[in-house]
């Protein structure tokens, strides 16, 4: 660690906890999805194993999801997933640049991490979408495909279980590109694996 | 005395006539009415030995509308031991009657059967006749189209499939959309049959109510739907069928249900060859979608299908029928490799260009090291 180095603890322990098992659970989710849509060309598990798989883990997420709002919720640190309005466009923009152009250059990183402001701007922008609206539909379009028949009344109301299915679906394909997308998002930090480090350990290193 | 002969010549040719042009001799056995005159009385029962009240009632009504009477098929060609009645004595013929044999006439089903379960359990001091299933008086056609209609007729009389399925993922919706011997009859040719819902009184429409929403019967239903005149309902002309239900202001949803042909081999139910393998069904290669009917119901319980291209069951028209792999819609699948094809070019274009600048950065940093205090100044 170098001397002018400051750690700080951003990321609490039940924050942890969950990210690491929710990370596990949608890795899982994912592969075990592929094996139920690709029968026919991926062989890594039977589909009755995969099936089986997907509906544990599925209620494993759902659970943690449950842990996570808890914790959130209960701390009141629910705020750091919601942006300043009059802040929040300038700095989308801001975030953007450094990403697109900034980074490549070597200019700081225009966000600086604290335990109150944890996220940048896009960072606000795609948690909030994907911890209010993605992970519950995800989750609630798995429930209602887990027991059709019990649940029919519910997917007649949503259009049909094709409706209620292809929501799942495209929302998989989007969570299978989240895997990618975050994990290499998480190497920007000031040294590759800095991210990946602090996740574990909660301190994240500030210069 | 020439006369004579001429006489007895006439006689027995007349008698040879007789004999020849005779009707068979099931004409002229015991008519069904004989039968019905004491068999029609609904208090008509017997006390067997073991003190078991046997009833003997016939109701006309429905054996009028059986399979059997349709096909001309008297009390007597079953119950062929009885060869004339004897009205004088008490009992008109004998108390007990010979078992039904069915084989005499449905061979092929009666072959069929021989190596079935359902024969093989005789030997545990079972006998599982046709009649178990089929009933006695009133057996009539079963082409419905709903699953639970052909099951509750049959199998689950005595079947409690609850009992022996608990390793199949969502049981409930197979025991609603799959018939049992689509799975325990695997050799029986299967098909998706289609119904049409309507959503405003969220019942099936008959074969005649839908005919009678497209002003149409069945055999202009072809004419109006089968524009390439191919005889199969492909996509588009699915497409356009919806929207003339449409424009007739009927909305509704098309309903689907895997069923077996009903085929003398269908009585070929044996144990240890059902289907479990989760991937015969469920993958786009599976033979469980390739026959898909479009089924107008009649009133006689039998049923008009039409051909329909399997590719329906991959579109949105059936909102209400999927089974997981078989009916995917690819687009989405396209979607999908849009999505990772997209995401992983934009890292792998981000990535290069870090990995290209690197030896931009590093001079800036050896260049400016005052730029690099006021930045960590600055944090």
């Amino acid at each position: 660690m170098k001397a002018s180095s400051e750690l700080i603890y951003i990321h609490p322990g039940p924050v942890r906890v969950w990210h690491w098992v929710n990370a596990l659970g949608i890795v899982l989710l994912v592969l075990t999805g592929l094996q139920i849509r690709f029968a026919e060309i991926l062989d890594f598990f039977t589909l009755e194993e995969a099936i089986k798989v997907h509906n544990y883990v599925g209620f494993i997420v759902i659970a943690n999801y449950g842990l996570w709002v808890a914790y959130y919720f209960g701390t009141g640190k629910i705020k750091i997933y919601f942006p300043d309005i009059k802040t929040f466009l300038p700095n989308v923009i801001k975030q953007m640049k450094y990403y697109g152009g900034g980074i490549f250059k070597g200019d700081p990183n225009p966000h600086v991490m604290t335990p109150d402001n944890k996220f940048n701007a896009l960072q606000q922008k795609a948690y909030l979408g994907l911890m209010f609206i993605f992970l519950p539909a995800q989750m609630i379009t798995g429930v209602l495909l887990w027991r059709v028949k019990e649940y029919e009344q519910y997917i007649n109301m949503l259009g049909g279980i094709k409706i209620v299915d292809t929501v799942h679906v495209l929302l998989f394909f989007f969570f299978g590109v989240f895997l990618f997308v975050h994990s290499y998002l998480a190497t920007l930090g000031h040294t590759p694996t800095a991210h990946f480090k602090a996740m574990f350990t909660g301190y994240e290193e500030h210069h | 005395m020439k006369f004579l002969k001429v006489r007895c010549l006439l006689i027995v040719s007349m008698a040879v006539l007789f004999v020849t042009l005779a009707p068979p001799s099931s004409c002229l056995a015991i008519g069904n009415e004989e039968c019905m005159e004491c068999h029609s009385d609904d208090s008509l029962s017997r006390v067997e030995s073991e003190g078991m009240k046997v009833e003997l009632y016939i109701n006309q009504a429905r054996f009028e509308v059986s399979v059997h009477n349709a096909n001309d098929v008297a009390c007597v060609d079953c119950h062929s031991d009885i060869e004339e009645l004897n009205f004088d004595n008490e009992v008109p013929h004998a108390v007990s009657l010979a078992v039904v044999n069915c084989d005499k006439c449905h061979e092929a089903e009666a072959e069929a059967y021989i190596d079935s379960v359902h024969k093989k359990a005789g030997g545990k001091g079972i006998t599982i006749p046709c009649y178990a299933c089929h009933g006695y008086h009133y057996v009539s056609h079963l082409e419905s189209e709903s699953v639970l209609e052909r099951e509750n007729g049959f199998c689950l009389k005595c079947h409690n499939p609850n009992k022996f399925h608990e390793w199949l993922p969502q049981m409930d919706t197979h025991f609603a959309f799959v018939e049992c011997t689509v799975c325990h009859a695997p050799e029986v040719p299967r098909y998706v049959n289609i119904r049409f819902q309507d959503l405003k009184t969220n019942k099936f429409l008959s074969g005649e109510e839908f005919l009678a929403v497209l002003g149409t019967d069945s055999d202009g239903f072809m004419a109006l739907v089968d524009e390439d005149k191919n005889e199969i309902i492909d996509v588009n002309e699915f497409e356009d069928l919806v929207f003339l239900l449409l424009e007739k202001d009927v909305r509704g949803t098309f309903h689907g249900e895997i069923v077996v042909a009903i085929e003398p081999i269908v009585h070929h139910v044996n144990r240890g060859v059902a289907n479990r393998a989760c991937e015969m069904c469920h993958m786009p290669t599976s033979p469980f979608f390739e026959n898909v009917r479009f089924s107008l119901s009649r009133e006689d319980g039998t049923s008009q299908n039409y051909v329909v291209e399997r590719k329906v069951l991959e579109t949105y028209y059936m909102n209400h029928f999927y089974a997981l792999g078989g009916t995917r819609i690819r687009l989405l699948d396209q979607i999908g490799l849009a999505l990772v094809v997209g995401g992983a070019g934009i890292i792998i274009a981000h990535l290069t260009l870090r990995i290209l600048t690197i030896p931009a950065r590093k001079q800036r940093k050896q260049k400016s090291p005052f730029e690099q205090e006021q930045d960590g100044g600055e944090k």
